[in-house]
């Protein structure tokens, strides 16, 4: 089954300035995608249009094999969730587990059921220790943990990240790409959105976008040495594959080095 | 001169009585010229409330600041005898999110804010604008634009040209290349090396990028828990320090050369500094 398949989509802010351009794009249930893109790319915007923040000014997008229309938005909305980049822009309850009640509470959901999927996922992304303190008293990285919690919450089975680890500290980045993998575990479908290499390689797939359109879609692994495309797109290549492709291009002979470099970069 | 903290505590009064530590017993001397130095620590050890100390913004609760020969502690400030805004101006410090502050119709307008303020003819802050706009790295179009319009790595090159505007002698960036792309992000950084190289300016940077660490500065500071806990050499720090405790990464070049050296069961007599540099020591494995 397809979680979410895009057909045709374009879309512009301003008449004669496309930011997306003809986007075609499946993604399956429980598959982990990331769109990778330079700044003002349209990334951004892909996201707002799946959770029908946008509407497309032309083609469609379904979502679990549901239509994106105005009827439907509310709908959807329960299914898919999204992880914003600013950590502090996200909150509206005066304590953390408010703020995990807010998606429910908007459900109707019964008051006993409310409080025990609070706990199951607050423990899930390890915040249950936080549930009575003010959101703004948490770190970054705890705070991009309640918002996930909030969202899982409302039972969605789609879970977009766009730049949730950005603006993180090493430590706090680290915790957000671990409750990542555990919900690619336990089925979730994920879109990720990053210009970082190393957060990609953790995905199935990679879309490449550039100037509003897909430029290159493949493997992580098939995408994450491609340097032409890295490079017209401005970003960066892991570490180990810079100094593998620098060494060939010096004729260097070491097999061992650089099978080596290869499989680290796989391992980032 | 410079900007010297004395034994400088700074608390936030909260709701409660206690309040909120977040500098302990600060000391440090930053020269007006001639520095690049990386601030860097998890996020909430106190990183932001240091800098926002350097330009007066707040003032100790005990101790003192002497910034370019101007004391602020408790007293002269409760006096108001020492004048603010001559620091302001020499000391110019990008905030967080400085696409936030841009108010402006055009970004020349928002350019030229600033140094208005300080007395700066209208003229004279024009034409630094149209030389700013080219060292931040847009081209002088940019100037008749509003600012909502641009992306946000635009509008934070924009803020940085206001701050340059006001020619101050120490510049300050409060995670200045957050959100951006590798290209931006290290254009954005070669902007900021070539203020200190070319025109001698002190630059202070805070990030969360280990790399941008390693690979720029000279002089490193952490903060951890309110406390000053390094002030030195990178290389000293990435590869001498205990940097997990402190909850800080490795930066890549590292990293990757403790792998290579782990596999191959090898020791390289140096820590590579660069890419360059592991490069080499690579070659010489193979001769």
């Amino acid at each position: 089954m397809n979680s979410i398949e895009i057909k045709n989509v374009s879309y512009q802010y301003q008449p004669n300035k496309p930011v997306l351009q003809e986007i075609n794009l499946t993604i399956k249930k429980g598959e982990w995608v990331t769109i990778l893109g330079h700044n003002g790319s349209g990334k951004s915007t892909l996201s707002k249009l799946i959770i029908g923040l946008l509407k497309p000014k032309t083609g469609e997008i379904n979502v679990n094999g549901i239509p994106l229309t105005q009827e439907t938005v509310y709908d959807i909305r329960q299914k898919v969730g999204i992880v914003f980049q600013n950590p502090d822009n996200q909150f509206v309850g005066v304590t953390v587990r408010d703020d995990i009640a807010f998606g429910l509470e908007n459900l109707q959901i019964p008051r006993e059921e409310m409080i025990e999927r609070i706990e199951t996922y607050a423990r899930k992304v390890n915040v249950l220790e936080y549930l009575n303190k003010e959101p703004h008293a948490l770190s970054g990285g705890q705070k991009q943990r309640v918002a996930i919690a909030g969202i899982l919450a409302m039972h969605t089975d789609i879970i977009i990240f766009d730049e949730a680890t950005s603006m993180l500290d090493p430590k706090g980045r680290n915790m957000v790409l671990e409750t990542m993998k555990q919900l690619r575990h336990e089925g979730k479908t994920i879109i990720t959105i990053t210009h970082t290499m190393n957060e990609a390689l953790l995905s199935d797939r990679i879309v490449v976008l550039k100037d509003g359109r897909i430029l290159k879609e493949g493997s992580s692994q098939t995408i994450l040495k491609d340097k032409t495309t890295l490079e017209k797109s401005n970003l960066e290549m892991l570490l180990p594959l810079k100094v593998l492709y620098d060494l060939e291009q010096e004729n260097y002979t070491n097999k061992r080095i650089k099978d080596l470099l290869w499989e680290l970069s796989l391992n980032v | 001169m410079g900007i010297k903290f004395k034994r400088v505590e700074f608390k936030y009064q909260g709701f409660d009585e206690k309040g909120y530590l977040a500098l302990s017993n600060i000391n440090l001397t930053i020269k007006p010229q001639g520095e690049f130095i990386t601030l860097i620590g998890e996020t909430g050890s106190g990183k932001t409330t240091l800098v926002q100390h350097m330009n007066a913004l707040l003032t100790p609760t005990s101790g003192e600041m002497d910034i370019l020969g101007a004391i602020i502690n408790q007293e002269t400030i409760r006096k108001k005898s020492v004048k603010l805004n001559p620091i302001r101006q020499k000391v110019g410090l990008v905030f967080q999110f400085p696409e936030y502050q841009l108010f402006e119709e055009t970004v020349e307008k928002d350019i030229i804010f600033g140094p208005k303020n300080y007395g700066v003819s209208e003229t004279e802050a024009i034409q630094r604008a149209k030389e700013l706009i080219k060292v931040v790295g847009l081209n002088e179009s940019y100037l008749s634009r509003s600012p909502f319009n641009l992306s946000g790595g635009e509008k934070k090159r924009v803020s940085i040209a206001g701050i340059l505007a006001m020619n101050p002698d120490i510049l300050i960036l409060d995670e200045p290349t957050s959100g951006l792309d590798p290209m931006g992000r290290d254009e954005l950084l070669k902007v900021f090396f070539d203020i200190h190289q070319r025109l001698g300016k002190t630059v202070i940077i805070i990030t969360h990028d280990m790399n941008t660490v390693f690979h720029y500065a000279k002089r490193v500071l952490v903060m951890r828990d309110s406390y000053l806990v390094y002030d030195g050499d990178p290389m000293n720090l990435f590869t001498k320090k205990n940097i997990e405790h402190w909850n800080l990464d490795i930066p890549d070049i590292l990293k990757l050369t403790y792998q290579i050296e782990e596999r191959l069961d090898v020791t390289f007599p140096t820590r590579p500094r660069n890419k360059e540099a592991l490069l080499e020591m690579l070659k010489e494995l193979e001769a």
